[in-house]
C-alpha cells in the first residue's frame, strides 16, 4: 500500500513542499530512500528503525521504497525523520495518512523515538499557506519559533508514539496560535545602553547622526578607549524593529539554526561582530549547501568590523556588492540562492599599527610607512562607502571616574526617529528611505544649502584638500544633521560638523 | 553438518516448518529453507568452536550475503516464489570444546538490502 505524508524542505530562506510517499512491497527485507536525500537523510534510515521498534512498533520485514517528491531537487537535513516514520507506518496501516491532507510534518528523530529540535521552522510556518497547508506537526521545542506567523495552527509533540497517538485521534494536543506581537514585545528589551558610556560626547554625537541617516562609520582610536564598547550601544538608539523586519531576520535567524528556541521572534536589531579571521564564504555566505553569511545574519542591524585592517583584504572587497545591493545571491553547483543583506556596516580600527599615533599622551613607535603601510590595508572602494570617519580619543581619569550617567538610549533614539521621519516623507518620491543612499542626482534636488554654507564648503574644499568624493560624503553627512536640527535648508554649522567627520579625507595621517 | 542439525531444532523448536536443508543451485548451496508465518526463510548458519574470532554472526561479509541472495533469488524463481515475501535470517552457533553448545540463537532478518546504493553499487 502507498501512503503519502507531507513535509517540507527549506533551501535558502524559502521553504517548499515535499511529499514523502512510501511503497512496500515483498521481497528481501530492505529500506532504500531515492529522491535526491543528502547524508542525514540517508542515514535516517538507522534512526527510524530503532525509533520503529523502540516506539512498540513493528518495522515491517519488507522492501519499502520512500519517495522525496519532487524528485528532482536536492533534500537536506534532518527534518525528514518524522514524516518518513509516520509514512512507513502509514503504509502498515498503523495510522490513517488520508487524514494528514493538511498537515505538515518535521522534525529530529534521536534513537529512543523522542523527537528533536531542528533548524529552519521558521521559513516552513511562513510558507504554509503557499503550501495550501493549515497545519504544522512540530518537535515541542520548535513550536514557539513558528507561532509567530499568523494563521496556522501548529502542533508541538514530543515522540514518534505521541505523533501517531495525535493523528489517530487517541489524544488531542491543544494548537499554538500565532502570537507574533507578544513574543516580538516581549523580547524587545536591549542589555547594554548608552548611559553605560562616560564621557565621549562628540563620539555618541556622531553615532546618533550616522544612526539618523544609516550612515556607515569608522571608528578610529588607540586601544581600550571604548570603540567597541560604542559600537555594541548602536543598535539601541535605531528605531525600534518592526514586525515585518523582525520576520525577514529571524527567517535568516532560523535557517543559519540560531534562533533561540524558548524565545520565538528576534526583538532587538542583531548586532554582528565577526573576528577578522573570517572567511569570504562565513562573511557574506556560503558553503557547498550555501548558508547564511554574518552580513546576512546582520540584516536590519548592525554589522561590526572591529580591527578593519586585519581581515584580509580580498574579504572586505566582497562587501561592496552587497551593501549596495541590500542582497547577496551565493551561486553553488548545487543551488543558488538570494539572502538579504541590509545592514548598517560600523567599523574600528586604531589609528597606527602600536594604536597610539593620536593618543597626547602615549608616544607612537610606528614609523611614517609603518603607518602609511598600515592605512593602506584598506583600499580606497571600501572608504568611499563608509561617510563618517570618528576619532575616538583616550578618556582621561576625570570622566572615567565620573558619577555622572551619559544620556539614555532612548532620549536619543527620539531625536534619531524624527530625523528619520523627516527624511521618509522627503524621500517618498526617490525610492530611498535614508540619506546614506542618496544618489548624485538627489544630493542635488534635496540638500539646498545656505549661501554660507556653500561658502564654507568651498573653503574646505581648497584649504584641507578635500576630494570630489569626500564632497559628495559632506553634502549627505550634513543633510542628516540638518535633519537632526529640523532645519531643511544646510546651514553653515551643519556643513562644518559633517566636515570634522571627514578625518581620513584631511590627511592628518601619513 | 553438526551446526546444521542444531539449527534444524532450533527452527523447529522456534515454529519454523522446514521445507528443504542443503539446496543446491548453480551458485552454490542454501543451508537451510524455511516457512513461518507467510515468510519464506533462508537460513544460513554460522558456527563457531571458540569466541576468540569474534561472533559466529560476524563471520558474514557483504560478498557472502550477497551471495545468498543470488542463491535465493535462484531458489525463488525455481519454485515460482517471487511474489511472496522472503528473509534470510542467520543462525549462530558458539560450540565448547566442539562437543557441547555455549550458545545458539536465530537472528531474524540479518541480511537486508539497505545498503544497496541506487547508482549500481553497494555501500556500508
Amino acid at each position: 500500500m502507498i501512503a503519502k505524508i507531507f513535509s517540507s524542505c527549506v533551501i535558502g530562506i524559502n521553504a517548499y513542499e515535499v511529499t514523502v510517499e512510501t511503497d512496500i512491497t515483498s521481497g528481501l527485507p530492505g529500506f532504500n530512500i531515492v529522491g535526491l536525500p543528502d547524508i542525514a537523510i540517508k542515514e535516517s534510515r538507522d534512526r527510524i528503525k530503532s525509533d520503529i521498534k523502540n516506539s512498540d512498533f513493528a518495522f515491517p520485514a519488507k522492501k519499502i521504497t520512500i519517495n522525496l517528491a519532487p524528485a528532482a531537487v536536492k533534500k537536506e537535513g534532518s527534518s525528514f525523520d518524522l514524516p518518513i516514520a509516520l509514512s512507513i507506518l502509514a503504509s502498515e496501516n498503523v495510522l490513517d495518512s488520508s487524514r494528514m491532507t493538511d498537515y505538515i510534518f518535521c522534525g529530529e528523530l534521536s534513537l529512543d523515538g523522542k523527537l528533536k529540535p531542528i533548524r529552519g521552522v521558521l521559513p516552513i510556518a511562513i510558507a504554509l499557506p503557499e503550501m495550501d497547508k493549515k497545519r504544522l506537526v512540530l518537535p515541542k521545542e520548535n513550536v514557539k519559533e513558528a507561532a509567530s506567523v499568523r494563521g496556522i495552527e501548529i502542533y508541538g509533540v514530543s515522540s514518534l508514539k505521541e505523533a501517531v497517538d495525535f493523528i489517530n485521534g487517541n489524544i488531542s494536543i491543544k494548537p499554538s496560535p500565532g502570537n507574533a506581537d507578544i513574543s516580538l514585545k516581549k523580547n524587545s528589551s536591549y542589555k547594554v545602553d548608552f548611559s553605560d558610556v562616560k564621557g565621549q560626547e562628540h563620539v555618541k554625537r556622531g553615532l546618533e547622526v550616522a544612526a539618523a541617516g544609516s550612515h556607515s562609520i569608522l571608528l578610529i582610536g588607540p586601544p581600550g578607549s571604548g570603540k567597541s564598547m560604542l559600537a555594541k550601544r548602536l543598535p539601541t538608539i535605531l528605531s525600534d524593529i518592526t514586525f515585518e523586519e523582525s520576520l525577514e531576520t529571524s527567517r535568516i535567524h532560523s535557517v543559519a539554526g540560531l534562533l533561540s528556541p524558548s524565545k520565538g521572534l528576534i526583538g532587538t536589531r542583531p548586532f554582528r561582530s565577526p573576528h577578522h579571521t573570517i572567511s569570504y564564504a562565513a562573511l557574506v555566505g556560503g558553503g557547498s549547501n550555501p548558508m547564511p553569511g554574518e552580513i546576512s545574519l546582520a540584516h536590519n542591524g548592525v554589522l561590526f568590523l572591529d580591527e578593519l585592517p586585519e581581515f584580509k583584504r580580498s574579504v572586505l572587497e566582497v562587501l561592496r556588492q552587497p551593501m549596495e545591493e541590500g542582497a547577496i545571491t551565493v551561486s553553488r553547483v548545487s543551488e543558488t540562492v538570494t539572502y538579504p543583506s541590509k545592514f548598517m556596516l560600523v567599523t574600528a580600527m586604531n589609528p597606527c599599527l602600536c594604536g597610539y599615533f593620536t593618543d597626547p599622551k602615549r608616544e607612537c613607535h610606528c614609523t611614517p610607512y609603518q603607518i602609511q603601510r598600515y592605512l593602506s590595508k584598506i583600499s580606497g572602494p571600501l572608504l568611499d562607502r563608509i561617510d563618517i570617519h570618528l576619532e575616538v580619543p583616550r578618556l582621561d581619569l576625570d570622566h572615567l571616574t565620573e558619577k555622572r550617567r551619559g544620556e539614555p538610549s532612548s532620549e536619543i533614539r527620539k531625536r534619531v526617529d524624527k530625523a528619520r521621519d523627516m527624511q521618509k516623507t522627503r524621500y517618498k518620491h526617490d525610492g530611498i528611505h535614508c540619506n546614506a543612499h542618496l544618489e548624485p542626482k538627489g544630493l542635488e534636488k534635496h540638500c539646498t544649502m545656505t549661501s554660507e554654507a556653500i561658502e564654507l564648503l568651498k573653503l574646505a574644499i581648497l584649504e584641507l584638500g578635500i576630494s570630489a568624493r569626500a564632497y559628495d560624503k559632506i553634502l549627505k553627512v550634513a543633510r542628516t544633521i540638518a535633519d537632526l536640527d529640523g532645519k531643511d535648508m544646510i546651514e553653515a554649522h551643519h556643513v562644518s560638523e559633517a566636515i570634522g567627520y571627514r578625518s581620513l579625507d584631511r590627511n592628518l595621517w601619513g | 553438518m553438526r551446526g546444521e542439525s542444531i539449527a534444524v531444532a532450533l527452527l523447529k523448536r522456534k515454529g519454523y516448518r522446514i521445507l528443504e536443508a542443503n539446496a543446491r543451485t548453480p551458485f552454490g548451496e542454501l543451508d537451510i529453507i524455511a516457512r513461518k508465518n507467510n515468510f519464506i526463510i533462508f537460513v544460513e548458519v554460522k558456527t563457531r568452536l571458540s569466541s576468540s574470532l569474534g561472533p559466529p554472526s560476524l563471520a558474514i561479509t557483504r560478498a557472502k550475503g550477497m551471495h545468498i541472495i543470488k542463491n535465493a533469488l535462484y531458489y525463488l524463481n525455481k519454485h515460482r516464489l517471487n511474489e511472496s515475501n522472503w528473509r534470510i535470517d542467520v543462525v549462530a552457533i558458539k560450540l565448547h570444546n566442539a562437543r557441547t553448545i555455549e550458545s545458539a540463537e536465530i537472528i531474524e532478518n540479518a541480511i537486508t538490502v539497505d545498503a544497496y546504493d541506487y547508482r549500481g553499487g553497494w555501500v556500508t
